[in-house]
């Protein structure tokens, strides 16, 4: 049971290859194609957002299930763990867009007289942007470490305090992601079309995360498996896995749809706009988004026996990847970098040298401790799951 | 003592019921039925049952539904009484899709339990005889077959002697 995850020097090797490779493809493509500055500072949002969502999302993932006192993933959930290790490093790629913002979010560079960003000052003005970023990266920071600091004093004390300690600091992430994934999504995304807004979208952005994260841990423990660690995570875990894929993808289609339909019904102008400029310069995007996060996983994951096969869920869940990408980028493109945004060199570069980093950091945090938790009152349970 | 037709044996917890189900099948005694208050994990494949068909009827009729439903709303707006709602054309797919997504539910659920009904042989005037008021209750119970006199209680006892029973009769 004492596994431990040896990050190779040829892992590393890699990934650092392929980092570099990345960051020198992105350089280039800056240099010889010569993008606008709102369509290269758009694609570093894009990516800062969609690998957080992936570490918020494992977050989630720990929080909502050690409130429940779930048992069955108490073997994985070192996996989820080491995902969350990643929120420092997206504090400091999200704090860069200091020096971009005035590229991507046009209300904070506008001159002159607007009636709608008037009337929204008092929540989109630099300085309060600033503040709330720091708020909620030091929450979400702050929270997951206590969650982690816990887990491991419980591996290593074997005191049953800290294991019911656990359902204490849930709870509190809980409490605080609820709020601030809302907010946060206003922020980061919404505000680009800044006179344009919808109830909605704070959720329709969290599941969205939710679902990246499961199809990482999937893929995570596809790997793991194949490199010949975790014996122990049986069908019945990916089973499992893959149900919460299946549903939280239909789940994803539900808001996604239900955004759509209130737009289309009540025919009103200001929130039309999203969408017609949307379906207008980004037909293909627009369109092939609902049919790689809906259609596929629906079809794919809907019988007992593809649940259970893990090959088949991972393929599943790379697909889910690049189409919740595909999701974040036709939120954030059109109403930032406008007509010259194309999926090209530059976004497939800066996207692959993200890939490399996230997966670096998990990793590192992986190789720092056992690859199952030890002492956890749950692990008896989680060994003999059957779904 | 007379041989009873039946041996029925009571728990209060699913770990001993999963343990003596796994004893009685390897004693080869014939297994009847299981009943329990909840779904045990894992008891279908220790039964060793066959896997239930009855989310084929729900894909099945669910697709029907939604074609149905899809396609009756289309043909009352295009062709039997075409109506301008809002200024959306008539054939609006958008408005189209809450009630084709409720009428897949409707016909997926309806005909799941049909089917379940039909194949268990339930009727609406079926009468039972309460075998013992418990079974419908908090009791795991399983019933071992005793027709031809081939086992005794006596020799249930024994084999299920070190685990947790409330009472084998």
């Amino acid at each position: 049971m004492d596994e431990q995850f040896k990050f190779k020097k040829l892992y590393r090797n890699i990934l650092l290859m392929i980092m570099t490779g990345g960051l020198l493809f992105s350089l280039a493509a800056i240099i010889i194609f010569k993008p606008g500055a709102s369509r290269i500072w758009a694609n570093v949002l894009l990516n800062n957002q969609y690998f957080l969502g992936i570490a918020l999302g494992a977050a989630f993932f720990l929080a909502v299930h050690r409130i429940a006192w779930s048992g069955w993933h108490t073997v994985l959930q070192r996996l989820p763990e080491s995902m969350t290790t990643y929120l420092p490093v997206a504090f400091i790629l999200m704090l860069l867009m200091y020096f971009g913002m005035h590229h991507v979010y046009h209300w904070s560079s506008f001159e002159g007289y607007d009636a709608v960003l008037e009337g929204k000052k008092a929540w989109l003005n630099v300085p309060f942007f600033f503040i709330r970023l720091v708020f909620y990266f030091i929450g979400w920071i702050a929270l997951t470490w206590l969650m982690k600091k816990n887990s491991s004093a419980l591996m290593n004390k074997s005191d049953i305090t800290f294991h019911n300690r656990r359902k204490i600091f849930a709870g509190l992430f809980l409490v605080f992601f609820a709020i601030t994934v809302s907010t946060s999504s206003w922020d980061w995304i919404m505000s680009l079309d800044a006179h344009w807004y919808s109830t909605i979208f704070g959720w329709y952005v969290f599941i969205g995360m939710f679902v990246t994260s499961l199809s990482f841990i999937i893929l995570l423990v596809w790997f793991l498996k194949r490199a010949g660690y975790l014996k122990y995570i049986r069908p019945d875990h990916v089973h499992d896995l893959s149900i919460l894929l299946f549903s939280f993808s239909i789940f994803w289609t539900y808001l996604w749809f239900s955004q759509y339909l209130l737009i289309w019904y009540s025919h009103i102008p200001e929130e039309t706009t999203y969408f017609i400029r949307r379906i207008e310069n980004f037909k293909v995007i627009f369109f092939i988004n609902p049919f790689l996060n809906f259609i596929i996983p629906f079809f794919a994951l809907i019988s007992l026996r593809s649940k259970r096969n893990l090959d088949w869920v991972a393929i599943v869940a790379s697909i889910l990847l690049i189409g919740h990408w595909i999701d974040y980028y036709q939120m954030i493109m059109p109403a930032s970098a406008g007509g010259q945004s194309v999926i090209g060199l530059l976004e497939v570069s800066m996207t692959v040298f993200y890939t490399a980093i996230f997966i670096f950091v998990v990793f590192k945090s992986l190789s720092k401790g056992p690859l199952v938790v030890k002492n956890d009152p749950f692990l008896e349970e989680s060994l003999n799951y059957e779904s | 003592m007379e041989n009873k037709r039946y041996i029925s044996v009571y728990f209060d917890d699913e770990v001993p019921l999963l343990q003596a189900v796994r004893k009685l099948i390897e004693k080869k005694e014939t297994i009847l039925d299981v009943m329990t208050p909840f779904p045990v994990h894992g008891l279908d494949k220790t039964l060793s049952m066959k896997r239930s068909r009855i989310p084929l009827v729900g894909f099945i009729f669910g697709a029907l539904g939604a074609i149905l439903g899809f396609g009756f709303q289309a043909w009352v707006f295009t062709v039997s009484y075409p109506l301008v709602i809002g200024g959306k054309p008539f054939f609006a797919v958008p408005s189209f899709i809450p009630v084709t997504f409720e009428c897949t539910v409707l016909f997926a659920a309806i005909a799941m339990v049909t089917a379940m009904l039909i194949k268990s042989k339930l009727k609406p005037d079926k009468s039972f005889v309460a075998f013992d008021e418990r079974i419908s209750d908090d009791v795991f119970v399983i019933l071992i077959d005793n027709e031809n006199g081939k086992t005794t209680p006596e020799n249930i006892k024994s084999t299920l002697a070190g685990i947790q029973t409330v009472e084998i009769k």
